[in-house]
């Protein structure tokens, strides 16, 4: 289920592209092959070099930067689309909005106005530490959430490649902790549990709250899939690998010719060779799939049938 | 405790208010509510980091939030959500900041720095006074009751009542005006000549005159303190353990094994909340809360604390008190709880004591005069905790149980459960005339390992008791004490 044998996760990924606007101008963002390509930017690195010694990045250079600032922030999980229904619309006016409001500050402690008619050295000190130590964590989430927004800008055909890159860049390492030294188990699994309820209700009708899901562990398999229960005991087991979110979700194979894509066999854009369920209790059957272009208001979003 | 669990429960419980948030029509999702009281349960317990739980509400904020950026109105808030409030919203929340270290010469705001007090002189000394001595300061007239006199290693003070009068307003002054209370006219002498002042404690609140700091503290050796009002002949105040007002010897205590899991033992803290927090003499169908009321929030998520309890491994599925708490849920008109498990007729007998007494139609009788009884017991330790009592009070048809805690406290994080997380015991008084009383923490001024708190009583007391039960339970053991009171009264 890694990129060995069946190449790299985005393998069944077309290229997608979107205009950013950027100087006077409109540039083309294009994303192929797991990587972010700026066309109007021939020396990229020339100018991330200047952007790092305080210089004017354009902006296109800033949602590079910022796209691989991200592409293993385990946010973008929660922050993007979760399906074909959820849109996550953000113009380029908003990220405009943003900057400037970022730009006019965040607020802090100083404005509930606190007065001390001889307010102690001691306390002055400390207070003085809090409030540069707010600064910085504030301007921090600022950035954070402006990269988020640039992100999102792009459009759901980056939104979704981006989701696949983060869930890639960790499939593997279940076991290793975050920067944090916490568990990256537990924002994997309801990234997965969210994205897979709501296929599994387009699949069978069931109420997403009755789909639970479970995060199996890398190398074992590619899951299961039960339905069990009547009314509203009524509970579809589902446990897949997080490799699922980047190599069957992103990819848009999850729900492919109403069978349920477990896994994929054979990577590949527009013919992949796919491990799909038609029914939960099922076994898995190799089905060739077929990428019949983008269903209308969908850009960038593969379509597959059977 | 499986952290991982609580932190898993938690953000499924975030995906599932998400998807609610993506189908208007799914009424009984969860909610930001929801993850804010569950995670706060989970930090409460110690199976999820608070900053943590923040992440996870805050990122569930930003996701739900930038979905509604060119709707007509966020379904949470009824309004259009705009960038600027977007990029705004919650506080950062970021990790691993060192905390700053405190500035030299800065200490925990609280007792001061004990003046000639010599660490090391001996232990801590806890003793009763019940003495009351009129004072006359200008056109400020009253009586100051002494209840108890505490010395630890943070400082000595006094826990007193105050009955204060003006010419201008003959009403009991000393909860609203305590501003009129002249702390600084009162002298106070040692046994060797030492002089010290009254000081209101700093940073505690103006509006709880309870605790009277000397200043400097004194050393911990002394054997008695004159007090004298201004233009009055002093008062001498016993020191000595074991002096004629000494309720240690007459305090009978038993102590028996809890053994309540760390779910348990909050379900328990949540269930007292709310019997404390149910207004007075409701007409029968009045128990219920609006549904916005802190009170219903917190009882609309105990189906989701309860499984998030269990996911974390801190709650048996066996155990009895989710069905005790549906019980009281039902009592108390409590709807939409979630709780799995069916109500029960087991419920502990204080709780039953509280839902006899809201039961009732209009208020008891009272043949309560305002006055104090002087305590100074402490309790043998629980879950790390131990707590002296100090005092018990009844002025302005309230009733409040004065008491010392000692022992490791967290930082404070207040939070949707509205519960005391410096005080993490059920704590009770039965009286002699066999009714029950919650204890609930209503002030609390902490500093240096202690925490000086004052216990409201639910329902406040009726008559005076010749004895009180005290029932205090930690997640390890229940301490039971009985102690007799002597009432003094306020003129």
């Amino acid at each position: 289920m890694t990129g060995v044998p069946n190449g790299p996760w985005f393998t069944s990924l077309p290229p997608c592209e979107t205009l950013v606007p950027c100087g006077q101008g409109q540039h083309a963002v294009r994303w192929e092959a797991g990587e972010l390509r700026l066309a109007s930017h021939a020396d990229l690195e020339a100018e991330l070099v200047l952007v790092a010694l305080g210089g004017e990045g354009a902006r296109c250079v800033e949602i590079a930067e910022a796209w691989l600032r991200h592409a293993a922030d385990l946010t973008v999980l929660g922050l993007g689309p979760r399906g074909e229904a959820d849109e996550v619309a953000v113009s380029w006016d908003d990220v405009d909005a943003a900057g400037q409001a970022a730009r006019g500050g965040a607020g802090g402690p100083g404005r509930w106005g606190w007065k001390l008619a001889s307010p102690p050295r001691a306390a002055m000190a400390r207070a003085a530490i809090r409030h540069q130590q707010y600064q910085e964590e504030a301007g921090e989430a600022n950035q954070r959430r402006l990269d988020m927004l640039s992100l999102l800008a792009l459009g759901t055909g980056f939104q979704v490649r981006l989701i696949g890159q983060v869930a890639a860049a960790h499939a593997d390492r279940l076991d290793e902790p975050d920067e944090h030294g916490h568990s990256i188990r537990p924002a994997l699994q309801a990234a997965l549990a969210g994205r897979v309820a709501l296929v599994a209700e387009q699949w069978l009708g069931i109420d997403p709250d009755q789909v639970e899901v479970s995060l199996l562990p890398p190398g074992a398999g590619w899951g299961s899939v039960e339905l069990t229960g009547r009314g509203e005991q009524r509970r579809l087991l589902v446990s897949l690998p997080a490799w699922w979110l980047a190599r069957v979700w992103a990819c848009g194979l999850a729900l492919t010719g109403r069978h349920l894509v477990v896994a994929v066999e054979r990577a590949g854009w527009p013919d992949a060779q796919v491990l799909a369920l038609r029914a939960p209790g099922a076994e898995p059957v190799s089905l060739s799939a077929h990428a019949a272009g983008h269903p209308p208001g969908a850009a960038d979003t593969p379509h597959w049938e059977i | 405790m499986d952290r991982e669990g609580a932190e898993t429960y938690l953000r499924l419980l975030a995906e599932a208010a998400m998807r609610g948030s993506l189908t208007p029509a799914a009424a009984r999702a969860p909610n930001a509510s929801t993850i804010m009281v569950v995670g706060h349960a989970l930090t409460a317990v110690g199976a999820l980091d608070p900053v943590t739980a923040e992440e996870i509400l805050a990122d569930f904020r930003l996701a739900v939030t930038v979905r509604h950026l060119h709707s007509e109105a966020d379904p949470g808030t009824g309004q259009a959500v705009t960038v600027a409030q977007w990029l705004a919203q919650g506080r950062p929340v970021l990790r691993g900041k060192p905390r700053p270290a405190p500035a030299p010469g800065e200490g925990t705001p609280g007792e001061g720095t004990p003046g000639n007090a010599t660490p090391g002189e001996g232990a801590d000394r806890f003793v009763p006074v019940g003495l009351t001595m009129p004072f006359l300061a200008g056109a400020v007239s009253g009586e100051l009751c002494l209840m108890s006199f505490a010395q630890t290693g943070t400082g000595a003070r006094f826990i007193a009542a105050w009955q204060v009068h003006s010419p201008a307003l003959e009403v009991q002054l000393s909860h609203h005006y305590p501003g009129l209370i002249p702390f600084d006219e009162f002298t106070v002498t040692d046994d060797r000549g030492g002089r010290y002042k009254l000081d209101h404690t700093p940073g505690s609140d103006l509006a709880w005159p309870n605790m009277i700091r000397l200043n400097p503290a004194p050393p911990g050796n002394i054997r008695w303190l004159d007090v004298a009002p201004p233009y009055r002949p002093a008062v001498r105040v016993a020191l000595s353990r074991g002096g004629p007002h000494s309720s240690d010897d007459e305090t009978q205590v038993s102590v028996s094994d809890a053994a309540l899991s760390a779910g348990e033992h909050l379900l328990v803290m949540l269930a007292e909340r709310l019997l404390t927090g149910t207004p007075e003499f409701p007409r029968r169908g009045m128990l219920a809360a609006p549904p916005t009321s802190p009170r219903q929030v917190v009882a609309g998520g105990f189906g989701d604390i309860i499984a998030a309890l269990e996911a974390a491994d801190v709650l048996s599925p066996l155990s009895p008190v989710p069905a005790r708490l549906a019980t009281l849920c039902a009592s108390l008109d409590l709807t939409g709880h979630g709780i799995a498990a069916p109500p029960t007729l087991d419920l502990p007998e204080p709780w039953l004591s509280l839902l006899a007494h809201y039961q009732r139609r209009k208020p008891e009788p009272t043949q309560m005069r305002e006055g104090y009884a002087a305590l100074a017991a402490t309790l043998p330790e629980l879950d790390g905790i131990r707590v002296t009592l100090l005092g018990l009070q009844h002025t302005q048809g309230s009733s409040v149980l004065h008491v010392l805690a000692q022992g490791p406290a967290p930082e404070p994080r207040p939070g949707p459960l509205d519960i005391d997380l410096n005080f993490p015991l059920s704590f009770w008084l039965r009286e002699s005339g066999g009714r029950w009383h919650a204890a609930r923490p209503d002030r609390c001024h902490q500093g240096d390992g202690e925490s000086a708190i004052r216990l409201r009583l639910v329902p406040p007391l009726t008559r005076p008791a010749d004895w009180v039960e005290v029932q205090a339970g930690g997640r390890s053991a229940k301490v039971r004490a009985t102690l007799p009171l002597r009432w003094r009264y306020l003129s």
